[in-house]
């Protein structure tokens, strides 16, 4: 290893040391803001040293880990999408009775796995990634199961998803097997020399099918889901809202990276497989939420029709053409920003009305129940993010889907299209009804929207809906930035 | 490969329908005791263990496996030089870092949550 | 300091978001310095930059704010566009607009809803001058519906009385229509020029198609459509006269000097489109010369003191109608911004004669106030004289060059200019009687003028730009324009004609005193004649125009909607939310949260998916 790719893995041993000092300081002393804060320096200052590296040559450290403008436009995408949730979750724990320090532990391990996902381009690497980031996500979502005001379904969400997530993990280790038999290499770029040879036998395909079922699972993807509302409703607001934006969509950026540099994405059963996947997440995701009434399960099942979205924008990268390929990949990075963005947004609105010191989060859409009369700024900012998960014009999620659209076209993947406006329009309806709630009249006294809202959570609503409308009106400069990260796959 | 994958399937049907359609059914008490020829059990299965035990069994599983990838070192530990060394010591400090936290949190404490707080009753600090 | 034309639209958005952030809860007087501030901002940063563009001699100016975003070879910016016509408009929008809010700072005060009024009209100002300085026709249609809506929430400003609510649906519907034709003739060029651009856009088509050519004129006739409806012209005129619901200062701004000249706006910056297509610009002259003909006569019959105006500035565009028909792009311009000065004017000093009036605005319960309100009466005056165009006020010069461009022109001609003149007559006409019945005559009832700067200031700047603005312009500063339109000679009819165009105002004058002001005859006895009643009936109605509507469009559709109770058209949609909830009911039986079935499904779903992979 010389030098100059250790300077390049600094910000990944920055992340990967951030558990080891937490253990040891918290050996000594337990301080709640010492432990968060020392998490967020540290998130913070891996994110700046990527940003700062961005538009250098590619480097590859070992055959496992590959530093690109893509793998550090994700990197810099997870760091600073991690601040919230340090942020989110004190703000959450300080009001809980559990042990607090461990969870950033926890985080900080999530999220190196989340980095080393981001820069892997070797099966070894990849598997490490998903371990680490699903064996801390477990914990995570279990992490609060003591004290007097505990919620019942955290511990049941934690073990189903332990379970199936078990389930997956072994397909995905099969598969790598399976790949392995087929072609005997384990980096991405070494398998499309393999196709292109013409080695691809039925082991190899089913190894790749494999790999889709372990990846369609993190990414819940029908009919790989049924964990998705349970896990979502059971975790705390804080594990859900990492588990729904950094957990997916780094796993989306590493599918995508592996089915294009292993050249797999070209197979036609692959592009048959994944349009079977995206028709039924769109439909299935946006049928599951229409009339429900639970607020984080809604938000289950609109990620599960979003990953469907993303899927089209997968299928046309594969085009031939290397302008369309472009737009495809571009539609992709877009949409994944514009999705973690606004999904902060909701879930921390979700948050700022919730009560963990009473075990109480505002789920329930009859808590939100004329929102905009008692409290009107936090209503607007939720409606925001609604519209922007609807996709309404000005906002982040309106450019993300046209894009999605515009590659579709380009790709000419009329019938998925059709099927993305059709569940588009079931989309806007279940939006919209969560709208129309808050809009109502006040029924009576609601305590949950009477509570001041921390610091820490007004931070992040502000910030992140800057973004969304930031993204909604004036997208160029993260095109831009999109267009040399996607440069390197090309 | 298909012949094989239909040889497989077809092996385990036949072998789980072969069973239920030939052996005799017979339902008793004793049918369900699990040794059914054998010494009848006493008492429950299901007795509580102190969960040090089960703490304890962890740390070991844990502890033992990851020395086992000090032993991959110890075989090639000329070949890899100066750099395996170093690699091998930030290991092994990770490690030593996680057992002092163990240690500090309590988790090495062969004592029961009685048992700790008698002694805190006898010896007040 | 050109860079800085963003400030203009921006100012007044800004006081909106203000406005509309604070709720209401602000104190009244910030309300105002916000409100009418942000509008005097965007006036000083309009003379600022008219004072670069106009020294340095400047043909336009493209400010190109930022790329939308750039998908494949979809690229739509957000540019502004300024040439000498945005400048001119942009003049008549903050200058003429900032007096207005100075005069509805006074004259709103005590309405409990008084920074809503100042919310909306921010709005109502950053949105029209969007729609000036769009460079490319979705910003300008965006520009466009904001003003549009502007002009619905305010006219039903006082919802409560369900008349103004009715009022306010009427002109969103009507306009709406036109809006209709407009946005088809913009998908119609962009399918065949390719860009929306619009300079683009007017180059392109002039390679694209030849004169006369019958897809031009399509785009031609859909593009007045939308003209028509937003500037209240034949036959989308109804709607206007109802607008006069709204507050008086709203009427001042939006319907008379700013919003409904945004179609002769429209023309103007599309005229390259209608040069290519003549009979349109024939239909454009004749559809102004037959507004201005008929909204003179029903002018003549109303009682209404806003209602007289109201027709009034139908019949004014009309001449700006009829302007842009005959070629005459500039002085439709010229004669936009003049009547933005007299008709403001007008209608503000209408607004302060209601208020001294305990809010009566029938005319034959006003009289004799040219005692009791002498300020009044000189500024009401000196509002009349620009109107009936009586040399050397303003409004004479305007229509002047208008006459004899129309005498001149291959589209114009004899006739049209023959209607020209009667409407001129007309409107001489109306408009003395207007001033008699109101302040001459016999006095009755008490009144309360109210007093203060807010109430006289922006009048006598008004008032002085009314009288001398027109000389000022035809003389010694000319408008930016000729960079903008395609030059020519100054048209020259023969004397007899300019003369006769000159005196017909005059005989109207005369004819009308003779009638209201000295009553040698009875104006009730002639209006009651035989002859003369149903004639009278039938103008006072707006040419029944409502009633024909209502006839035509109207009662029909209500019909279709009573006997499509059930909407067989709904079904579809019925149909499929029925569909959607039924898939909701069946996916949901799957989520019962158990952990054999979710292990089942992933099982089976994994095999279906290396068969497909796989075996397909």
């Amino acid at each position: 290893m010389t030098i100059e790719e250790l300077i390049a893995l600094v910000p990944l041993l920055v992340v990967a040391s951030i558990s080891v000092i937490l253990m040891l300081v918290v050996s000594f002393v337990r301080h709640h803001r010492l432990i968060s804060l020392i998490t967020l320096a540290g998130f913070i200052a891996a994110g700046i040293m990527v940003f700062q590296s961005m538009g250098q040559p590619a480097i590859q450290i070992t055959p496992l880990i590959i530093l690109d403008d893509f793998s550090r436009f994700f990197i810099v995408m997870t760091c600073f999408a991690s601040v919230p949730a340090v942020l989110l979750a004190y703000d959450y724990l300080r009001r809980s009775e559990d042990l607090k320090e461990e969870y950033y532990m926890l985080l900080s391990l999530a999220v190196l796995g989340a980095v080393v996902l981001a820069a892997s381009n070797h099966f070894a690497s990849f598997f490490i990634g998903v371990e680490l980031l699903s064996v801390s996500l477990f914990a995570m979502v279990g992490y609060m199961v003591h004290g007097e005001h505990k919620r019942v379904s955290t511990l049941e969400a934690s073990i189903k998803y332990m379970i199936l997530s078990g389930v997956s993990s072994s397909f995905l280790l099969f598969g790598v097997a399976l790949i392995y038999l087929n072609f005997g290499v384990l980096t991405f770029e070494g398998i499309q020399q393999k196709i292109l040879n013409g080695t691809l036998n039925g082991y190899g395909m089913m190894g790749i099918a494999m790999l889709l079922i372990g990846v369609g699972f993190k990414l819940s993807w029908v009919p790989f889901h049924m964990w998705t509302p349970d896990v979502y409703e059971g975790a705390p607001v804080p594990v859900t809202a990492f588990l729904a934006t950094i957990s997916k969509v780094i796993v989306f950026a590493l599918g995508l990276r592996f089915l294009h540099e292993s050249g797999a994405l070209g197979l036609f059963n692959v592009q048959a497989a994944l349009a079977f996947i995206g028709v039924l997440s769109m439909l299935v995701g946006n049928g599951l939420a229409l009339m429900q009434d639970n607020l984080k399960r809604l938000l289950a099942y609109s990620s599960i029709a979003h990953f469907g979205y993303l899927i089209i924008a997968l299928i046309a990268a594969s085009s031939a053409s290397a302008t369309n390929k472009a737009l495809a990949m571009e539609a992709v990075g877009f949409y994944l920003v514009a999705y973690v963005v606004t999904t902060w947004v909701a879930f921390g609105a979700l948050s700022a009305l919730s009560q963990p010191e009473h075990g109480i989060e505002a789920e329930n859409l009859k808590d939100y129940r004329g929102l905009f009369w008692q409290r009107p700024w936090l209503a607007a900012i939720f409606s925001v993010a609604l519209l922007s998960l609807a996709g309404v014009p000005l906002t982040a999620g309106f450019i993300a889907k046209f894009y999605v659209f515009a590659a579709g076209a380009s790709y000419t993947l009329w019938f998925l299209l059709g099927i993305l406006i059709i569940s588009s329009a079931i989309g806007l309806y279940y939006y919209l009804k969560v709208i129309m709630e808050m809009c109502k009249p006040a029924e009576d006294e609601n305590d949950f929207q009477k509570a001041a809202i921390p610091f820490e959570n007004k931070l992040i609503l502000l910030v992140m809906t800057a973004f969304v409308l930031y993204l909604g009106i004036s997208p160029q400069a993260l095109i831009e930035s999109l267009n040399s990260a996607i440069k390197v796959l090309m | 490969m298909i012949l094989y994958l239909v040889l497989v399937v077809g092996l385990i049907i036949a072998m789980l329908a072969g069973p239920y359609f030939l052996g005799r059914r017979r339902v008793s008490r004793a049918v369900n005791e699990p040794y059914e020829c054998g010494i009848v059990p006493v008492g429950s299965a299901q007795y509580r263990v102190p969960i040090p035990f089960y703490l304890f069994a962890i740390f070991f599983v844990i502890f033992d496996l990851e020395a086992v990838f000090l032993y991959a070192w110890s075989v090639a530990v000329k070949e890899v030089g100066w750099a395996g060394f170093i690699e091998a010591l930030v290991f092994i400090v990770i490690l030593l870092v996680a057992l002092l936290y163990l240690w500090r949190m309590g988790a090495l404490d062969w004592r029961t949550t009685r048992q700790k707080r008698d002694r805190a009753r006898v010896q007040p600090r | 300091m050109l860079n800085l034309l963003w400030l203009v639209p921006f100012f007044p958005f800004l006081g909106f978001v203000l406005l509309v952030s604070t709720s209401g809860k602000m104190p009244k007087p910030w309300t105002t310095m916000i409100g009418a501030g942000s509008i005097g901002l965007a006036a000083l940063t309009t003379a600022l930059i008219a004072y670069e563009f106009l020294s340095q001699d400047m043909t336009s100016f493209q400010l190109h704010l930022w790329t939308w975003m750039e998908a494949g070879n979809f690229a739509p910016g957000f540019s502004l566009y300024l040439d000498g016509l945005a400048l001119s408009m942009l003049f008549v929008i903050t200058g003429v607009g900032f007096l207005i809010h100075i005069y509805a700072s006074g004259y709103m005060y005590d309405d409990e809803d008084f920074p809503r009024f100042f919310t909306y009209t921010n709005l109502f100002v950053a949105a029209m001058v969007m729609l000036v300085l769009a460079d490319n026709l979705v910003l300008l249609f965006l520009g466009w519906e904001g003003v549009g809506l502007c002009s619905f929430l305010l006219i039903g400003f006082w919802y409560k009385d369900p008349a103004n609510g009715l009022a306010a649906r009427k002109a969103f519907v009507v306009t709406r229509v036109g809006d209709t034709a407009f946005a088809i003739g913009l998908f119609l060029l962009y399918k065949h020029v390719g860009t929306l651009d619009i300079q683009e856009a007017m180059i392109k088509a002039k390679l694209l198609w030849t004169e006369d050519n019958a897809t031009a004129s399509l785009i031609c006739a859909l593009l007045l459509g939308g003209a028509v409806g937003k500037s209240a012209q034949l036959p989308l005129q109804t709607w206007l006269p109802d607008a006069m619901a709204g507050p008086t200062p709203v009427s001042a701004l939006i319907h008379a000097a700013t919003m409904v000249t945004a179609g002769v706006y429209l023309i103007a910056r599309n005229h390259e489109l209608f040069l290519l297509s003549p009979d349109m610009m024939y239909a454009v002259a004749v559809v102004g010369v037959l507004t201005l003909l008929m909204s003179g006569f029903t002018a003549l019959t109303q009682s209404d003191l806003k209602r007289v105006l109201a027709y009034s500035t139908i019949s004014q565009i009309g001449y700006m109608f009829l302007a842009l028909g005959v070629g005459a792009w500039s002085s439709a311009i010229f004669h936009l911004m003049t009547h933005a000065f007299f008709k403001a004017l007008l209608f503000l000093t209408a607004g302060t004669i209601i208020l001294s009036l305990h809010h009566e605005q029938n005319i034959f319960k006003m009289g004799g106030l040219v005692k009791r309100l002498p300020l009044p009466c000189i500024l009401f005056f000196i509002g009349c004289l620009g109107l009936i165009a009586v040399p050397p006020t303003s409004g004479f010069w305007s229509k002047e060059q208008i006459l004899n461009a129309t005498w001149e022109s291959s589209t114009g001609g004899p006739l049209i200019w023959l209607g020209a003149v009667l409407g001129a007559f007309m409107t001489a006409l109306y408009t003395t009687r207007m001033f008699c019945i109101v302040f001459l005559g016999p006095s009755n009832g008490d009144v309360h003028e109210p007093k203060g700067f807010k109430f006289v200031a922006p009048l006598v700047v008004l008032a002085f730009l009314a009288l001398v603005g027109g000389v000022f312009v035809e003389t010694a500063w000319q408008l930016p324009l000729s960079n903008v339109f395609p030059g020519g000679h100054a048209p020259h009819p023969p004397t007899v004609i300019v003369v006769i165009a000159i005196a017909t105002p005059f005989l109207g004058i005369a004819i009308s005193y003779l009638f209201y002001g000295k009553r040698v005859f009875s104006a009730e006895k002639f209006a009651n004649s035989a002859l003369m009643k149903p004639l009278k009936t039938f103008f006072d109605s707006g040419w029944a125009m409502d009633w024909f509507y209502d006839l035509l469009l109207v009662k029909p559709y209500q019909w279709l909607a009573k006997i499509n109770k059930k909407d067989c058209v709904n079904l579809l949609p019925d149909a499929s939310s029925a569909a959607a909830k039924i898939l909701h009911a069946a996916l949901s039986m799957t989520q019962n949260g158990q952990l054999r079935l979710y292990v089942g499904v992933m099982g089976t779903a994994a095999l279906f998916v290396i068969f497909v992979v796989v075996f397909l």
